[in-house]
């Protein structure tokens, strides 16, 4: 317990907050409540706004990532999952140039990104980014194995990926429980990236 | 808030500049919010695809706004149809296609120009494997990696057996395939351009193997924080190939070709790309050729040595500018022995530096510059040696040139691009200009787009060998095309009429450039990937009339690689169940023309029309290990491509006829590729 406190207050640090946490933190709180696409617009343009306000806000950099991922995801509109994709590739490349930011959860989101780009066209860009997601999830968790959005991403991925193969992943079980109870002793009153709580029950309807 | 149609625009972003006091306009557009700011402020509008808009307003007139966006220019700028272009992989949805792509079509065999003459508007030239592009002659292609140029991307083989691309399909990020109206940035092309982009970022650290029914390779990438270092090594050797699946050739020492590759790739920050790519390959046969009517026996000693070098430079500026810079040199040394007669023997050497820089920039929502300079190198030298006979030819030449294009966003449906390419050839000294012209307008997605244009291009350098002040051939095009593509659905109509000027014509022992001729026609695509789950088929027909008085025609002839119906018909077929994917390609081709000596006139006969069936199976045995296996012409049909025709001996009136054919009815292949590294995953490409 004490190692994960220290280590997301190791992640408050890199994420070199200048805003206070009392204006950012609903904004972080909207973006664990949002489902639909209207939610995710709302707070995307709150965080835009956070942003232009604050540009060395890295956190606010990080969540548009993370927002347009899932406004990718959420949204029927082929031509806009493009879009928001090449947004948050824009927002994810800001996030590369900086120094002090949280490699593994970069990677993550990095990982999280193409997985989206590539559940837009299975077909054609399974075979091509594949590889990258993979690598991208294995170098986060190479970063911080206790990173649980790392953890539950690459679980499902390799689940995904085995099953398509006609074979399973036999480590998916104890994945999901381990990134639960490290969702579960997340400091939510921190200003860390706290999503992906709603993967674990998505994975656990897969198992 | 309103777009550019008075519409109103949900979901805007409308805020205080400088503060987050803001609010999103909702389904009517409508929005409002309060802020603490007194005075002058500047209220911002963010959306999506449009640029931002500002406007000044006060505390004291906050009310009622009507606000009008307009869209981006990086929407503007990501309009990529436009007549002739064919994006075969980028960002556009038009006709996309990737390297598992390409390896999956049946009948490409894993080469990446064999996969390209599925697409309308190549011709089908079996005996040759080179692009013959809407009429046009294979050495009106060109082949550009990363924007230069690449003296000879074929591999070489011996005379009337298919060439393949020198460089595997994996390694690229992008293929834009200009079947016609190319960009003004691409020289010395008349029918089309292949141009290939290697990846910018190869950010896994992999290593792999193939073995195959023709060789094995092996290589890999070492990937670093900011950039990245490949290898590749390829030895092929038909000759246990041949043991099996027998040729019509006598081979003394089968086909071996040894290549080796590599690039390096330096990224020190997001806006700047320092590419390397370095290829070398040696390539060797010797065929028994047997006894004709006035030829001895003799053993056709071949050996080719090609190396080619390129280094790129990237950089967009904070202010826009996007700066481009980039040197390569190619080098093709050949030397055959035995070569027309025994005991002569040939040697052709021939090498190009190429150095080209450009920058162009967006100044306005109205308008985009684009400007370069480009200069070419060139040395050719032959030295035919029989008995005491030595014959030796040799040129250097360079070719420079100016390019120029403005692209106008007339609106946001509209756009225009004007552009000339100024070009200066040593050779003859003789200043080209290529002025261009091309429209596109998009009506709710469905784009019209219509080219006019000129392209120059040198004679060959075995007519310029010959004759130095040969003029620059030239070639006006007319294109115009209809395109709609749905998130599974492509639709292509193009329509084209070119004109040539100026081509070599050799008249008795002169050679002179009054040749001439034209070339029309229809290419058709479909592309169709939402019929049912997993399945995938692609329709590609053309239709061209072409004729020339070129070369030694005595009269305006089809010539003898055209032919006027083209059409491929591509199947694949994902089975999960099975772990694999089926590809069955059938194309047809009608008949070519070729001269029969015993009849009067030229190219006054037909062949009969060429068709192939064609099957692939990859099978993807676990993550890291894919089977691939293809099999071309299953219907065992004999494709006949041209006739030759010698004199017979018995009766000098009289010729006999040998069919060109491939060397065999079936080419196999089957491969298996295994990734050696622990994180990557369905990935064979060492690149």
């Amino acid at each position: 317990m004490k190692s994960i406190k220290s280590f997301l207050t190791g992640l408050l640090l890199m994420f070199s907050i200048v805003l206070s946490a009392q204006d950012f933190a609903p904004v972080v709180q909207n973006v664990n409540k949002a489902q639909v696409v209207s939610d995710y617009i709302q707070v995307r343009s709150q965080l835009e706004r956070f942003l232009l306000a604050q540009p060395q806000l890295s956190l606010a950099t990080y969540y548009l990532a993370y927002v347009d991922i899932q406004l990718s995801l959420v949204t029927p509109d082929v031509d806009k999952k493009t879009k928001y994709l090449a947004e948050a590739e824009t927002y994810l490349n800001k996030l590369s140039e900086l120094k002090d930011i949280d490699k593994s959860e970069f990677f993550t989101l990095k990982g999280l990104r193409l997985y989206s780009l590539m559940a837009l066209d299975p077909q054609t860009n399974g075979p091509k980014y594949s590889g990258e997601i993979v690598s991208a999830y294995a170098t986060a968790l190479a970063i911080n194995p206790n990173n649980p959005r790392a953890i539950i991403l690459s679980a499902l991925f390799k689940n995904d990926m085995t099953k398509y193969l006609h074979q399973t992943y036999d480590g998916f079980p104890k994945d999901i429980e381990k990134a639960s109870a490290l969702f579960a002793a997340q400091d939510s009153l921190l200003l860390t990236p706290t999503w992906g709580r709603s993967w674990v029950d998505y994975a656990l309807s897969k198992k | 808030m309103l777009n550019e149609q008075s519409k109103p625009m949900p979901n805007a972003n409308v805020f205080i500049k400088g503060t987050i006091d803001g609010a999103s306009t909702d389904s009517l557009g409508n929005f409002s919010f309060t802020t603490n700011k007194q005075g002058e402020m500047t209220l911002c509008v963010r959306m999506l695809g449009y640029a931002e808009f500002n406007t000044k307003i006060t505390d004291k007139n906050s009310t009622a706004l009507v606000l009008n966006m307009k869209p981006d220019n990086i929407t503007l700028d990501n309009v990529v149809v436009s007549a002739g272009n064919f994006r075969v992989k980028g960002n556009s949805q038009f006709g996309k296609m990737s390297a598992v792509d390409i390896v999956t079509t049946a009948g490409s065999t894993g080469d990446l120009y064999h996969s390209l003459r599925t697409l309308p508007g190549a011709q089908m030239v079996g005996e040759s494997g080179k692009l013959f592009i809407r009429g046009g002659d294979s050495n009106e292609s060109q082949t550009y990696i990363d924007e230069m140029h690449v003296l000879s991307p074929y591999t070489a083989t011996g005379d009337n057996m298919p060439v393949r691309g020198r460089y595997s399909p994996f390694m690229f990020e992008g293929i834009n395939f200009s079947t016609g109206a190319s960009s003004s940035e691409y020289a010395q092309g008349l029918s089309s351009v292949l141009a290939l982009n290697t990846k910018d970022v190869s950010p896994i650290t992999k290593i792999g193997v193939n073995a195959s029914s023709v060789g094995f390779s092996g290589g890999g990438t070492r990937a670093f924080e900011k950039g990245s270092v490949s290898l590749n090594l390829d030895y092929q050797n038909l000759k246990p190939y041949y043991s099996i699946v027998p040729n019509k050739y006598d081979w003394v020492k089968p086909y071996q070709l040894f290549s080796g590759s590599g690039q390096i790739r330096f990224n020190p920050n997001q806006t700047t790309v320092f590419k390397t790519f370095v290829g070398y390959d040696k390539t060797s046969f010797i065929q028994h050729i047997a006894s004709s009517t006035n030829q001895p026996t003799r053993n056709l000693a071949f050996n080719d040595d090609n190396f080619y070098l390129n280094s790129t430079f990237q950089k967009t500026t904070e202010s826009g500018y996007k700066i481009f810079a980039g040197g390569a040199f190619s080098l093709k040394n050949q030397h055959v022995d035995d070569a027309l007669i025994a005991t002569d023997s040939y040697r052709n050497k021939e090498w190009e530096i190429h150095l080209k820089t450009k920058v162009s920039k967006r100044f306005t929502d109205f308008l985009r510059l684009n400007v370069g300079l480009e200069n070419f190198f060139r040395h050719n030298d032959i030295v035919y040696s029989y008995a005491s006979t030595v014959h030796t030819d040799s040129i250097n030449h360079s070719i420079s040139a100016l390019f120029a294009s403005a692209i106008f966003n007339i609106n946001s449906n509209l756009y225009a691009e004007l552009s000339d390419r100024l070009e200066y050839t040593s050779i003859n000294n003789m200043w080209r200009s290529n002025p261009r012209l091309s429209l596109t307008y998009n009506m709710n997605g469905v784009h019209f787009s219509g080219v006019v244009g000129q392209y120059t291009q040198l004679p060959e350098n075995k007519y310029l060998l010959t004759k130095n002040d040969l003029r620059t051939e030239n070639c006006m095009q007319y294109v115009g095309g209809i395109y709609y593509e749905t998130k599974n659905k492509v639709y292509r109509a193009e329509t084209y009429y070119k004109k040539y000027n100026d081509l070599v014509l050799q008249q008795s022992t002169s050679l002179t450039s009054e040749g001439y001729g034209y070339s029309k026609g229809l290419d058709l695509f479909f592309n169709d990937r939402a019929l049912f789950k997993g399945f995938e088929y692609m329709l590609a027909y053309s239709f061209n009339l072409s004729k020339r008085k070129y070369q030694d025609y005595t009269e305006l002839s089809t010539p003898q690689y055209a032919t006027i119906h083209n059409a491929t018909v591509s199947i694949k077929y994902n089975i999960p169940a099975l772990k694999s994917i089926l590809g069955v390609t059938n194309r047809f081709a009608s008949g070519r023309p070729y001269h029969d000596p015993s009849k009067s006139g030229i190219m006054n006969s037909t062949t009969g029309f060429y068709n192939s069936v064609d099957l692939s199976l990859t099978y993807l045995v676990s993550q890291k290990v894919i089977i691939y296996t293809s099999a071309t012409n299953l219907l065992g049909r004999q494709n006949t491509y041209n006739y030759n025709f010698i004199n017979d001996t018995t009766n000098p009136d009289r010729y006999m006829k040998t069919p060109v054919t491939d060397p065999s009815k079936h080419f196999f292949y089957i491969g298996i590729f295994i990734t050696l590294s622990g994180k990557t995953a369905y990935d064979v490409s060492n690149f």
